[in-house]
């Protein structure tokens, strides 16, 4: 178990290296650089040259990229070439939107997931449990953007009860404020999120009714919802957990989205800004962290799964 | 109510410009004459569109930063009303010597800075120098005839060495701004200036608040504080109008306008603007290089159904607006008339031609539609390429690989450009050329406005670039605020009299 965990550490390391470098040469191939938005379209030459100097961009891209390295291995992401702000504490800072929107999308997803998958699986081939996967489907298929408008209009313009956008000045020193401008956004992201997630509950549940052990359960005399809430969710537990580990990554591109809809100062939308500044050590940073939080996700998936999962420490 | 409070600003304003003209005045911005109690608690919630990246006055470029910074934090000695008149502001007054070579200032007294230290003529003496000697700083160049910048008691003389008859319009400009001697603030992050409000806060990538100076040195403002919202979606921004979380909503789009003043709360005042949607021609080589293949292009595109389209603003068909200096109504050089097009286009041997246009993706499709059928009814053929304004930057301006080029410029007063052959505009011409140099060194105001004019003229005769429409500023402003200015607001946003009026 523990040659297993520290195998894994060094590759979740190895990718994080080469997901560096990735990120680094990609962003040098983007047209345009941050000297010549600093000094716009009424500049000379000489002051975007100045100005490149002074950022240090003049440097060739291998000593960029040692910088930058030498930087992260001693814990520090560097600095926004446009403000100066550390990255670091702009990513503290949003995260605390991006964050909080995240864990609401997906505790709305699973809400709405697990019952409902549980239950359309159970009743697979009645009207209800029909209806149920057919809604699913459709709610699966609606686009996130046009979700969020028509869940905007109905709450915020028509009935008033939630902010149409922005996040208040204010932060989480008002919780209940916070929180309420997170509630329409969360609810785009997980209802649509949910419903994919609802085709998983059903089909791992579907497959755990087919099992031996809740068969052999039903056959000892429990009834057969029994014999799959005691022997039959732990298996489905385990899809779960493997898929949510999956739809981090899509709940990470659905804030993107969803940030600039709803105006939210979060890590996504501060990222499409610095691209469009091509702000690129803020950016590089960025993409780093949400990288390496989609890895760490992954590693920490796989070992749940090895201690929950009997089967897979038998194997080894 | 509005629009009555509006007529009283603009007719105080026109006052002042004419005192002005006698060169010798004080005016103190006057209190917005209402009828309802101002609410001096209150804060105002203004949408904005475009983030200024940093708030470094001296070094970063955008409109951005101008349109919040200039006026409501920084100052200088004089400024620029929403008619684009010149009015002294941190000078009580000036005189300009009848040979256009020396300019003297009073400097007022009893002006502070925002941490609380006194403005002193030797702090305005190192703001322009600094401007001037620095040519990493914006606008440096606007002082080059700048000879000598001293101080004697509170008066500041400007020498020159030869007359520049946009100096004065400069100093209105960043170049004219004053900051304290030596200041060791990041000015990335934070402001200390002279103006009416001072740099409260600002949560990156989310809202800059500005708050009440008050030891302002003139008429204090009337709203605590302002928060300025940067949304770029228009319609997040009508939603956030239409639930009551804004006050003040900017580059509104006229199309909207029903939606946004259909419960009341909101009016929309249009304003001029010198924003000029600018088709720039890449005349260097090719069939573009063909004068006449530049007209047909001109006259194959129907302005009027681009401004209808927009909803607001109106057409243009030369380089100068009508804001400006040097305005005159050219839309005889190239009316729209397709046939004329195709004739002009089959006397080049230019037919089938297909030519491609670069535009930053943030202005939608709505103008590529109807120059993509525009062109193609007079056979050509018009890819269109949206790429991303750093993208825009690189490959248009910098390097001037483009053939078509759509951008709005916004500042006013920039004809300079169609001067500089080294623009990405790729116009060369010496009559031109010695044209605007004459407008710089003449020391007469009409005179300098005839040349430009002159000149503006041979710009678009010789068709080097197309005018799809000059901009409207739409402002949508909430019950109970007034003293929001509705003209050319892309450029300044001078806030000095907002007032919201209490529930």
């Amino acid at each position: 178990m523990i040659r297993y965990a520290l195998t894994r550490l060094a590759l979740l390391l190895l990718g994080l290296f080469v997901a560096s470098a990735l990120i680094f040469l990609t962003l040098r191939i983007l047209p345009g650089d941050v000297a010549q938005m600093i000094a716009g379209i009424n500049s000379t030459p000489e002051q975007i040259a100045a100005i490149r100097e002074r950022l240090g961009l003049d440097a060739p891209l291998i000593a960029q990229y040692a910088s930058w390295m030498g930087g992260i291995v001693r814990g520090d992401l560097g600095a926004s070439l446009v403000t100066g702000t550390p990255v670091a504490s702009e990513l503290v800072q949003k995260a605390q939107v991006t964050v909080p929107l995240g864990l609401l999308s997906m505790l709305i997803a699973l809400v709405i997931a697990i019952p409902f998958g549980v239950l359309s699986a159970l009743r697979r081939g009645r009207p209800d449990g029909t209806a149920l996967n057919v809604g699913a489907q459709a709610l699966a298929a609606v686009p996130v953007v046009w979700a969020g408008m028509m869940l905007v209009v109905v709450f915020a313009v028509w009935l008033g009860w939630l902010p149409a956008q922005g996040f208040p000045r204010s932060g989480w020193d008002q919780p209940w404020n916070a929180l309420r401008s997170l509630l329409l956004p969360a609810l785009t992201i997980g209802v649509i999120e949910g419903a994919m997630l609802l085709r998983f509950v059903r089909s791992a549940t579907l497959q755990a009714v087919g099992q031996d052990f809740v068969r052999t359960g039903a056959a000892k005399g429990l009834t057969r919802t029994q014999a799959l809430i005691r022997h039959g969710l732990p298996s489905v537990g385990l899809s779960i957990i493997t898929v949510l580990g999956l739809q981090v990554a899509g709940i990470i591109v659905g804030t993107v989205i969803i940030e600039q809809l709803f105006t939210l100062p979060g890590i996504g939308r501060m990222l499409v800004t610095d691209v469009g500044n091509r702000d690129l050590l803020k950016v590089q940073g960025e993409l780093l962290v949400l990288t390496g939080f989609v890895l760490v996700v992954g590693f920490v998936v796989d070992l749940v799964h090895r201690v929950i999962d009997p089967r897979q420490r038998e194997a080894e | 109510m509005l629009r009555r409070t509006a007529l009283t600003a603009t007719a105080l304003l026109a006052a002042g410009a004419l005192l002005l003209t006698a060169c010798t005045n004080d005016v103190t911005p006057a209190p917005t004459q209402t009828d309802v109690t101002p609410d001096t608690d209150a804060s105002v919630a203004v949408r904005l569109v475009l983030e200024p990246g940093n708030l470094d006055i001296r070094e970063t470029a955008g409109a951005a930063l101008d349109q919040i910074l200039v006026d409501n934090v920084y100052q200088g000695l004089v400024s620029r009303t929403p008619q684009q008149d010149i009015v002294p502001t941190l000078a009580s007054a000036y005189e300009i010597s009848p040979d256009g070579l020396t300019y003297t200032f009073e400097l007022r007294e009893g002006v502070a800075f925002h941490d609380g230290q006194e403005l002193t003529p030797a702090d305005v003496v190192w703001s322009l120098t600094q401007v001037k000697e620095n040519a990493a700083y914006r606008d440096s160049a606007r002082l080059s005839r700048v000879d000598t910048i001293t101080a004697e008691g509170q008066t500041i003389t400007l020498t020159l060495s030869e007359p520049d008859s946009t100096l004065l319009w400069n100093l209105t400009g960043r170049a004219g701004l004053i900051l304290k001697q030596d200041d060791d603030i990041d000015r990335k992050t934070a402001a200390n200036g002279t103006g009416p409000y001072t740099l409260a806060d600002w949560k990156q990538g989310d809202s800059i608040t500005f708050a009440r100076f008050a030891d302002y040195w003139g008429e204090p403002a009337q709203v605590a504080e302002v928060v300025f919202s940067y949304i770029p979606d228009t319609q997040a921004a009508l939603n956030g109008a239409l639930a009551g979380e804004l006050d003040v909503v900017t580059g509104f789009d006229a199309n909207l306008i029903d939606q946004i003043e259909a419960n009341g709360d909101f009016t929309v005042e249009l304003g001029e603007s010198t924003d000029k949607a600018t088709l720039a021609i890449n005349s260097t080589t090719g069939p573009l290089s063909d004068v006449r293949v530049r007209q047909a292009i001109r006259q194959a595109i129907d302005k009027q159904s681009i401004v209808d389209a927009i909803g607001a603003g109106q057409t243009q068909y030369g380089p100068i607006p009508s804001l400006d200096p040097g305005f005159e109504d050219l839309s005889a050089v190239a009316p729209f008339d397709p046939e004329a097009a195709r004739a002009l286009l089959a006397e080049a041997g230019a037919e089938d031609l297909s030519l491609t246009l670069t535009i930053p993706s943030f202005y939608g499709s709505t103008i590529p539609q109807i120059l993509v059928s525009n062109l193609n009814d007079v056979g050509i053929t018009l890819a269109v390429n949206p790429v991303e304004f750093p993208a825009w930057i690189n490959d248009v301006y910098i390097n001037q690989d483009f053939e078509l080029s759509y951008v709005l410029h916004t500042e006013a007063r920039d004809f300079e450009n169609w001067a500089n052959p080294a623009y990405y505009f790729t116009f060369d011409n010496a009559e031109v050329q010695s044209l605007f140099a004459q407008s710089l060194s003449a020391t007469d105001d009409a005179a300098a406005a005839a040349l430009l004019q002159q000149a503006a003229r041979i710009v678009s005769e010789e068709h080097a670039a197309d005018w799809l429409y000059t901009g409207a500023s739409v402002v949508a402003v909430g019950t109970g605020i007034a003293g929001v200015p509705s003209v050319n607001v892309n450029e300044r946003l001078n806030l000095a009299e907002l007032v919201k009026s209490q529930e």
